[in-house]
């Protein structure tokens, strides 16, 4: 069935032509179809090309259904054409005497033309009266259209009994009364006028009025005039198709007009409704394309004012340090949170569902008033169970918001709070990988400020662990040959962490490096670089250094502790914590840094192990949340002091990681170790 | 996410922060904006309770020196109160001790400012 309906609509064009070639033809050799057969050939002739063109139009029609209007007015120009054609025909052909019309050639010619002109009109007009049925149809209608089709057939062929017997007409007029019945019947599908916009239906009303007028003239002229006549001397079951196809439109366009009027009043809540839904529908096309906070949240307002008929709407987010006026449409930012705040402090800050407030009640206390509301909603955007902000929408008019209002703000909040949360979501990743980027920057800094190599030398081993935390912690340690005899050192640790904590690493070292060759005394150095860092420095920055001249040859050690871990010095199997006062650099630029910061000197003995560290080490965590303090570091040097320096280095290392292995780690580690070898 | 709690509460004409948990770079901020309410309401005096806190890194020191010198140019100070040894360790090696003034209990810290009045 469905493959023979696929061939006929791809011959359908072909066949509609051959069919009406075959007509014309017939009846250029017999004019007239006195005798029984040539009419009943006549008629099949007429009927296959009614039906073919049929199936190729309905089938070309069907691309037409988004505008059923031009469908109509489609229809409509036709019949009027046909109440055009008929009435001018009239007086055109010629008739005879007696009234009958001549069939002189050029009457024949001109019938036959007007035949095929009838054919193909009140089939298009058929068939857009098809299409518009079957619109916005939700069940499958068919079976309506298909009976009624089924008797406009037999009302066609019921026409042949009449000329074997003139009183066989009963068939022929009960055909006739049932297809108008199911007509009136199928008429009433007219669904699709709901969907029109309100100009649309008042358009429509008019065309109605015009069309139901101009099809009933029509049926009236092809029933009762000289052109009726001839069409049913023609063709009978035309002249039949053609008054019921009349009586279609008539009964069709008064159905439409009555549809229409009653649509009327609710037009305007149907365009509000379409309105709504075209603006959901942007919303949700927006969450896709809209990343930018700032954009997303300034569509999101101005279609709010649209979806709900607002004045006025701003949007509020709750974050952890209180609310933030996001967008503001048609209202001052001053104006909206001075709204926002008022309702939100009024009684219970949170709703969870929409609430709408009288903004007369709540400004009651106020006599002027810049901007005069009426009604406020304010919609919850919720997310998972959480809120995130709200939805304002504020109308000047007395109209409250209703049922509709109220849902139709609250879906739009809904839709609106997961976009913004995916624009938010996807800020928040584009600053993480930023970060990221940024600690790269901070970690490679870092790496190119720390020695390549450490100065060892046969009398002064010297050994120095670097191992950097995710977050670059600041360590920094340096070394400077001074002259053949002395070695100068740092080990500092800046506060802070990541870029800028690099950042104040590489000052630091410039200062360093640069004070280095000037000053030979620890302390006198570190007075000079704390002076330097003054206006150099965050106030809430600092440094805090060691920093020490080492003699390879005589094994004495000047050194200098600015608010640095203490240094640890091992002799003979014992520990010794050294900690001479002084603060750390940066902290205060008044005298009590010289004055509190003292000098050590220390005669190193043969072996004797100096070890400087960032707090790295002694503040790494276990899970317990314990220290790793400064005891097990000092017994661990004891304990190891015998074995070269960064076999030490590995030992504590190792004791470091597996005290700290459920914890990550939080900050730079650093450990410089010196032995003092006497020659 | 270590935890990190402030709160605020006024003896007298004195403001005492109560600290607790952890203090560092990441719970800071918390810590600072109490200190800038505190500026804009131009209250000097201002005692910090260290009785609950578990942890201070450096970010969490930069925050006092950060608003010491603003409260003292105003006649006031910050004081510290009821530390952990753990903790006053932190400041000490820091030599935060030279510059700040440290008290066991929280009322003789509240004294320190009625005497200097």
């Amino acid at each position: 069935m469905s493959s023979n309906s696929k061939i006929l609509s791809a011959r359908g064009l072909e066949n509609a032509i051959l069919l009406s070639v075959l007509l014309f033809l017939f009846n250029l050799i017999f004019p007239q179809h006195d005798v029984v057969v040539l009419m009943i050939i006549n008629e099949i002739l007429v009927f296959g090309s009614l039906y073919f063109l049929y199936n190729y139009l309905h089938r070309s029609l069907a691309y037409k259904t988004d505008s059923p209007l031009s469908l109509v007015l489609n229809a409509g120009i036709l019949g009027a054409l046909l109440f055009f054609i008929l009435s001018i025909a009239n007086s055109v052909l010629q008739t005879g005497k007696d009234g009958k019309i001549s069939f002189s050639f050029f009457n024949s010619l001109l019938f036959i033309i007007l035949i095929f002109l009838f054919i193909a009109a009140i089939v298009y007009i058929f068939a857009s009266f098809r299409e518009l049925f079957f619109l916005r149809q939700k069940k499958d209608p068919s079976t309506y259209f298909s009976t009624m089709l089924s008797f406009f057939t037999l009302s066609f062929f019921s026409n042949i009994l009449i000329h074997f017997d003139s009183s066989l007409d009963y068939p022929r007029d009960a055909f006739f009364y049932v297809t108008i019945i199911l007509i009136i019947i199928n008429s009433i599908r007219v669904a699709w006028i709901a969907f029109l916009t309100k100009k649309q239906k008042y358009y429509l009303l008019g065309l109605a009025v015009v069309l139901s007028i101009v099809f009933g003239f029509g049926f009236a002229l092809i029933i009762d005039s000289k052109i009726g006549q001839m069409v049913l001397s023609f063709s009978p079951g035309l002249r039949t198709i053609f008054s019921l196809v009349m009586i279609y439109g008539m009964i069709y366009f008064i159905v439409i007009f009555f549809t229409t009027l009653f649509h009327l009043p609710t037009a305007e809540a149907f365009d509000r409704k379409a309105q709504e839904v075209t603006s959901m529908m942007d919303v949700t096309k927006l969450m896709t394309q809209v990343f930018d906070f700032k954009d997303l949240a300034d569509t999101i307002t101005s279609m709010t004012t649209k979806v709900c008929n607002s004045d006025s709407a701003w949007l509020i987010t709750k974050n952890a340090n209180g609310i933030q006026l996001n967008s503001v449409h048609n209202i001052g930012y001053v104006d909206a949170n001075e709204v926002s705040d008022k309702v939100l402090g009024s009684g219970d800050p949170s709703f969870d569902q929409i609430e709408i407030i009288d903004y007369e009640a709540l400004f009651a206390d106020r006599k002027y008033k810049e901007h005069h509301y009426h009604m406020i909603a304010v919609a919850p955007l919720e997310v998972h169970g959480k809120i995130n902000g709200y939805l304002f929408a504020a109308r000047n008019k007395e109209k409250p918001f209703d049922v509709d209002d109220r849902r139709s703000v609250q879906t739009f909040a809904n839709y609106a709070a997961v976009a913004l949360e995916n624009a938010m979501l996807i800020q928040e990743s584009i600053e993480k990988e930023r970060l990221e980027k940024e600690l790269d920057v901070a970690r490679d800094i870092q790496r190119k400020i720390l020695p390549v190599n450490v100065p060892s030398s046969k009398e002064l081993s010297i050994s120095a662990l670097f191992v950097p935390a995710f977050e670059v912690g600041g360590d920094y340690y340096d070394f400077f040959e001074l002259d053949s005899e002395n070695v100068a050192f740092v080990v500092a640790d800046v506060s802070g962490k990541g870029i800028s904590a690099a950042f104040i690493m590489a000052e630091v070292k410039g200062i360093f490096e640069s004070l280095s060759t000037i000053f030979s005394n620890p302390k006198e150095l570190l007075i000079k670089v704390n002076e330097i860092l003054k206006g150099n420095l965050d106030r809430k920055n600092f440094v805090t250094a060691i920093y020490g001249v080492l003699n390879r040859k005589t094994g004495v050690l000047n050194i200098s502790r600015a608010g640095h871990t203490p240094i640890l010095k091992c002799s003979e199997g014992s520990v010794e914590r050294l900690q001479p006062s002084g603060i750390g650099l940066g902290l205060d630029f008044s005298n009590s840094f010289s004055n509190s910061l003292k000098q050590l000197e220390i005669q190193l003995q043969n072996n004797d192990i100096i070890a400087c560290y960032s707090d790295g080490i002694t503040e790494a965590k276990n899970s317990q949340g314990d220290d790793f303090g400064f005891d097990r570091l000092e017994q661990l040097i004891c304990k190891n002091s015998f074995k070269n320096l960064d076999d030490i280095s590995n030992v504590i290392m190792k004791e470091l990681s597996l005290f700290s292995q459920d914890n990550s780690q939080h900050d730079d580690i650093t450990l410089v170790l010196f032995k003092w070898i006497k020659q | 996410m270590a935890e990190f709690n402030v709160n605020l509460r006024g003896v007298g004409s004195v403001s005492v922060i109560d600290v607790k948990g952890y203090l560092d770079a990441h719970t800071a901020p918390e810590l600072e904006n109490v200190f800038n309410n505190l500026l804009d309401q131009k209250q000097y005096q201002v005692v910090v309770n260290f009785d609950d806190l578990k942890y201070i890194s450096s970010a969490g020191l930069g925050v006092f020196m950060a608003y010491v010198e603003t409260m003292r140019e105003n006649q006031g100070d910050i004081k510290f109160s009821n530390m952990k040894e753990n903790v006053y360790n932190i400041f000490d090696l820091l030599g935060f001790p030279i510059l700040y003034e440290f008290f066991k209990e929280e009322k003789d810290a509240i004294q320190k400012f009625s005497e200097q009045v």
